[in-house]
């Protein structure tokens, strides 16, 4: 008995010498400029072969290490090696509507890098997703929305829009979207984006979808909320010289009749460095 | 056929008090039930996930003890002096192999059937919903473990147990890459190169011809020709690959 | 009911290992036969050829040429087997089995009537002395239980024929006396008994007949009394008050220990030993015959085949 509870501990003194050495090589970082590892990826005809008919398998594991992978590192020109791991992805598993959302969704939160490029790309992997899944509706506002609003190309967003309206299930919603944008003279303001997300947030047809449109939804309450709520920011610091610390120094001076608060229903921060409006954003319903 | 029913029943009763079962049956359930982490990771659907880890699950350990398990109740028995006290009774020798056959699918069956049932618990338990097509995918599973079972049972009379167990290993590795692999060899240049590998791939079994696990995940309408030529197809397979095995065990002289 | 239970005529048997390898001669034209309720030993060296002659009667082995009779009956029917109780060398191990599960699955196999199987395995696990452990694994079995297990499969069926093959090697005393004892149970009930073996005591104890096996063919057979003499072939004497190194009668062997001396002197000596020792006052503790034992026959055998 003692000897093996003296075993026991060698081992565990040796098991923690192991984790502090890891521990301590992670700290050191290596030189990896080109993302090496994304050049020993397989083809995906190679991947499906090894996969010994699990190809849906290898998408989701490389589906998983996309998100883990670049949600780590800082947004770079990363972007068109996501485009080959997407590819790869979607190449495997054309039916993943998830790699085609999130995978666009990710390429364009990547900064630096041509525009064009990144727009080209975007836009590839939508019209993958399209080509492989003609029936789903979601994708396609997906793609419009996206293109409306990160890219600010109202005719390629209206493009897809249009597609949108074509598929079956799609909701009257989109169909009064494609209105608006058709008409180059009427505007699309923040309020027709909140109508537009408060009614696609009802109308979701499962938990996913509930997310992604209140996401959609959350950003656009935030920025009617930032155009009113950051000029009273600016006025309190003109003012009194330093930006307010809580919402409670803008009710006392008048300006705000009670705490703001967000489309989840919570309060928003102030940022002071700045001193402007801070969206606590949650991805998912945590 | 009652020595066919015995040695069945005989090889079931052994292969589920031997502990090593236990281990793979283990593995097969965290591996399903921690797909429930890996959910947790993703961004997106979560079901998906699930599915996809749980009916890999299924199929690569049903392999496992299909490979191992030939290997402990078949192989052994025919390579040591066990089988001797059957043999020298009224039975003949197609009995052992059949009973053999029926014994060790039976095994892979009751494991099959445990690794569905958590499967479909999971999804019920994280998407609210009883997904009956995971039952269909089950039953497919096992449409191609009695085709692997079989090849097992044929290497196990063949040869020596390790070997035995490496050849099955192979035919399920080669049984899902030769329709692909036969795709991609369509280019070579030559025509008597095309035509032998034409005929290797038709002689090999095509386990991709049970393979509709992306029609489950995804959904899918499942195009019933489809099943019906493949269970016959596994059954043709079967009673082959059978015949073959009772051919050579008939003239053995077991030593 | 035929009076000849086993018969095994100009039994062939070459073993081809492999490509590399060269054949093997086990069998070179074996013949004999055992009748009706005789317990008949089958004695020979390891290598003889005793076990591939058992595989070949059993068929788990093809023997090349020759022909086999079991009960009067081909060998490879279906009915010669069922009238067979067979028992391997080395009994297997089914380790998560119970005794008295391998006793049911042999019942199975047997064909045995199912409503008076339970009772039938009891008094077999009765008559081989597990009925104790007849409930454990038979992975906690000793050597001797499994053994025992194993007789207990061969007499389920009621056999005519009992065909054991080395069924005494590995086992105690005790366990040897109970299989001993067995046998000549199964004998005196009309059983006939033939089995293997390379320990000569078990055959001069039970056996009616004896067949000799050497180099893969049968070199003597008959009743052990016919095949050793009863004559001595020489004698064995102990004393005191002399040495060896003084007689003059020829000796062909002798020792000296803590003053005692021994010689063996042929039976024609016998006589002019026993004057010589008297003439030289030599005090004869102990004179004893020795006869040719089945032991003396096999190494004359086996010499003779330069095995």
């Amino acid at each position: 008995m003692k000897r093996t509870l003296a075993s026991l501990s060698v081992i565990a003194v040796l098991l923690g010498a192991v984790v502090l050495l890891e521990v301590r090589l992670g700290k050191i970082t290596r030189e990896d400029p080109l993302g090496r590892e994304l050049l020993y990826l397989p083809s995906p005809e190679m991947l499906k072969i090894m996969s010994l008919g699990n190809p849906g398998l290898i998408a989701d594991v490389l589906y998983l290490w996309s998100i883990q992978y670049y949600s780590y590192y800082q947004p770079h020109e990363r972007f068109l090696y996501l485009d080959t791991v997407y590819n790869l992805i979607t190449d495997l598993d054309p039916l993943y509507v998830d790699a085609y959302r999130i995978g666009a969704l990710i390429m364009q939160i990547q900064t630096g890098g041509d525009e064009e490029e990144l727009e080209a790309a975007v836009r590839r992997l939508f019209d993958k997703g399209l080509r492989n899944l003609p029936d789903n509706w979601q994708l396609a506002e997906a793609a419009a929305w996206d293109f409306f609003i990160r890219f600010k190309d109202r005719e390629t967003a209206l493009h897809y829009a249009e597609i949108a309206t074509q598929r079956p299930g799609a909701p009257p919603r989109i169909k009064r979207m494609v209105g608006v944008w058709r008409d180059k003279e009427s505007a699309w303001t923040l309020d027709d984006s909140i109508e537009y997300w408060r009614r696609a947030v009802e109308d979701a047809e499962n938990e996913w979808d509930h997310v992604l449109c209140m996401n959609q939804f959350y950003d656009a309450v935030t920025a009617r909320d930032r155009k009113t709520l950051e000029p009273l920011l600016d006025v309190f610091a003109a003012r009194y010289g330093v930006c307010p610390e809580s919402w409670e120094d803008l009710i006392r001076a008048g300006a705000l009749g009670r705490v703001p608060l967000d489309a989840y229903g919570d309060p928003y921060g102030i940022g002071i460095e700045d001193c402007r409006l801070v969206a606590y954003k949650k991805f998912k319903d945590q | 056929m009652r020595a066919v029913r015995a040695i069945a029943a005989n090889t079931f009763r052994e292969a589920i008090r031997d502990r090593i079962l236990y281990l793979f049956i283990g593995f097969a359930v965290v591996m399903v039930v921690s797909s429930k982490l890996f959910g947790m990771l993703t961004v997106g659907d979560e079901t998906k996930i699930i599915k996809d880890i749980g009916l890999a699950a299924m199929l690569f350990f049903s392999m496992l003890i299909a490979v191992m398990m030939s290997m402990i109740l078949i192989s052994r028995e025919v390579d040591s002096r066990t089988v001797f006290n059957i043999l020298a009774k009224p039975v003949r020798r197609w009995h052992f192999v059949l009973g053999k056959y029926l014994g060790l699918v039976s095994i892979v069956a009751a494991n099959l059937a445990l690794i569905t049932f958590v499967l479909m618990l999971m999804v019920l338990v994280v998407a609210g919903e009883l997904d009956l097509m995971l039952l269909f995918a089950g039953a497919m599973t096992m449409l191609e473990m009695l085709v692997l079972a079989a090849f097992a049972t044929l290497f196990a009379v063949l040869t020596r147990p390790i070997l035995g167990s490496l050849m099955t290993l192979a035919v399920f590795v080669v049984g899902h890459m030769s329709a692909d692999l036969w795709l991609l060899t369509r280019q070579l240049p030559g025509a008597l190169t095309r035509t032998v590998i034409a005929v290797v791939y038709y002689l090999l079994p095509n386990l991709e011809r049970f393979n509709f696990r992306t029609e489950v995940v995804h959904d899918l309408a499942i195009p019933g020709a489809a099943v019906g030529w493949a269970v016959l197809y596994a059954f043709t397979l079967v009673v082959v690959v059978l015949f073959l095995a009772n051919l050579r065990f008939r003239g053995k002289d077991l030593k | 009911m035929t009076d000849i239970q086993l018969s095994v005529r100009d039994l062939q048997k070459t073993f081809h290992p492999g490509l590399f390898e060269a054949s093997v001669e086990v069998l070179k034209g074996l013949s004999f036969e055992v009748a009706r309720g005789e317990i008949f030993g089958f004695l020979g060296p390891n290598g003889a050829g005793k076990t591939t002659t058992i595989k070949a009667i059993t068929e788990i082995i093809y023997p090349d040429a020759g022909e086999i009779t079991v009960c009067g009956l081909p060998h490879t029917s279906l009915e010669a087997k069922r009238r067979i109780g067979f028992m391997s060398e080395s009994p297997y191990i089914y380790r998560h089995l119970t005794g008295r599960e391998y006793l049911w699955f042999s019942g199975e196999l047997l064909g045995l009537d199912r409503s008076g199987l339970a009772d039938r395995i009891s008094g077999v696990l009765d008559q081989v002395g597990m009925s104790g452990p007849a409930d454990r694994t038979m992975g906690t079995y000793s050597k001797g239980m499994l053994q025992r297990v194993a007789l207990g499969q061969a007499l389920l069926g009621e056999p005519e024929l009992l065909i054991l093959d080395e069924p005494m090697s590995g086992l105690d005393p005790v366990g040897r006396r109970n299989v001993r004892d067995i046998i000549l149970t199964q004998a005196a009930a009309g059983v006939t008994v033939f089995f293997s073996t390379h320990i000569i005591p078990d055959v001069e104890m039970i056996c009616d007949r004896v067949a000799i096996i050497v180099d893969g063919r049968v070199r003597a057979i008959g009743a052990v009394s016919e095949l050793v003499s009863d004559e001595p072939t020489s004698y064995e004497a102990t004393f005191v008050g002399a040495v060896p190194s003084d007689l003059r009668t020829p000796l062909e062997a002798h020792h000296v220990a803590s003053g005692a001396s021994w010689v063996r002197v042929a039976t024609e000596n016998h006589d002019s030993l026993i004057q010589e020792l008297g003439d030289r006052g030599a005090k004869v503790v102990s004179l004893d015959p020795v006869r040719t034992t089945l032991e003396d026959l096999l190494m004359r055998h086996y010499e003779e085949t330069g095995s």
